[in-house]
Order: C-alpha cells, then sequence, then structure tokens
C-alpha cells in the first residue's frame, strides 16, 4: 500500500517541473511520508520547520477570514507551499519559478492520500 | 482594482458562443475566471502556455488551441498574463 502510494506521488512530482518534494506530516512535523529529488534543502524538511506552520495558521485564523487553507512561502531559490489538512500537513517545496498553481491544484488529487494518512494518525 | 478586468471579461463573455474565460498570472494563480472556467485550472493553463512556448523558443508566444466534439479552450501568453477562453464550436 505504502509503495503504490509513494509511487503516485513520485508521478505527480515528476509531472509538475520544478517541484522538488512532496512531504505529508502530523501536526508536529513528524514526517509520514516523503517523496523527493536530491536538490531539496535539508533544513527545508526537518520538523522544527514544518511545525511552524501550525503556528501560522493559529495566528492566520486570528485576521478573522475563516480558517487558513493553504500557506505560500516564495524565497528566493525555492517557494514552499504547505496544505492544511489537520491532522495531515502537506508540504511541497519548489524551485521558485515553479507553477504555484498547479501545486494548488493538486489538493483534490491528495485527498485520497489524505484519508488514508488520516485514518492512520487517528489509530496511533 | 478588478474592476477593469471584470468589465472585459463580461465582455468576452457577451460574446455568442464563448462559455468561459480565465486570466492567470507567471506563477499560475488565478487572477480571474468568469462562466465555465474554474479557478482551479489556471494552473494548468499557465503550464500548458510555458510548456508549448518552448517548442519555438526565438518565436513569437504561440496560441494554443485544445479541441473536441463540440468546444474549444484558446490559450494564449502574452507578457506576465496567460489567458484562456472556452468556446463552443
Amino acid at each position: 500500500m505504502a509503495e503504490e502510494i509513494k509511487k503516485h506521488l513520485q508521478d505527480i512530482l515528476n509531472k509538475i517541473d520544478g517541484l522538488q518534494c512532496i512531504l505529508f506530516t502530523d501536526r508536529d512535523g513528524v514526517p509520514l511520508l516523503k517523496v523527493n529529488t536530491e536538490k531539496v534543502p535539508e533544513s527545508v524538511v526537518k520538523p522544527s520547520f514544518i511545525s511552524t506552520f501550525c503556528l501560522a495558521i493559529d495566528q492566520g485564523s486570528k485576521l478573522g477570514l475563516g480558517r487558513t487553507s493553504n500557506l505560500i512561502c516564495i524565497y528566493s531559490q525555492h517557494q514552499i507551499v504547505q496544505m492544511n489538512k489537520l491532522p495531515i500537513i502537506i508540504t511541497f517545496v519548489a524551485s521558485e519559478n515553479c507553477n504555484t498553481g498547479q501545486i494548488l491544484a493538486l489538493e483534490k488529487q491528495l485527498d485520497s492520500v489524505v484519508g488514508v494518512l488520516t485514518s492512520t494518525v487517528a489509530e496511533t | 482594482m478588478e474592476k477593469n478586468l471584470d468589465r472585459i471579461m463580461e465582455q468576452i463573455l457577451s460574446n455568442t458562443d464563448i462559455l468561459g474565460c480565465i486570466f492567470t498570472d507567471k506563477q499560475g494563480l488565478c487572477i480571474g475566471a468568469k462562466g465555465r472556467a474554474t479557478p482551479e485550472s489556471a494552473g494548468y493553463i499557465a503550464a500548458i502556455a510555458n510548456q508549448v512556448a518552448k517548442l519555438e523558443p526565438n518565436k513569437e508566444t504561440p496560441i494554443i488551441t485544445l479541441e473536441n466534439d463540440n468546444q474549444k479552450c484558446i490559450i494564449q501568453n502574452i507578457g506576465p498574463i496567460t489567458g484562456a477562453i472556452y468556446k463552443n464550436i
């Protein structure tokens, strides 16, 4: 099962130009599933970096615009897109000129994977 | 700010046979969408325009038409903006 999901994610990774990593973690940033190319900087996939997202969405919800669903950070060399699927967080790492819209459009495609992982996290 | 774009999209939709239109930026983020076009397709439209432009890198940006039996989707990239129009044949 895990191998099938990984293959599916690897296919998605190969299809989008500039996408370097898809990472599923829990709310503390503990990695559950990861597919990546060699280009990903190590610091980006550390739990300490990813768990910052939880703090950011808590602050974001105070803006009065409802629940924060996505967070896009574009840096000089990379962009990070994180999706709120609590208790799962999906993190995409891509090059700065990668197509952000295409990454956002993956949300529905990954719903099935999120479903499987959510039930796993709930059981443990 | 987007009033002008809204007005232009209304004008496009007022033509007969036009089903929808969408505009995206270079990052594939939706600037505006009306009619049948959905904001979720913005990324794919920008990606198609970028990939097809690589076929002839030194020429002007191409006009791309995707067609089925009864509809077509016309995509063109001009400067930082990519536009797509959905049309009945």
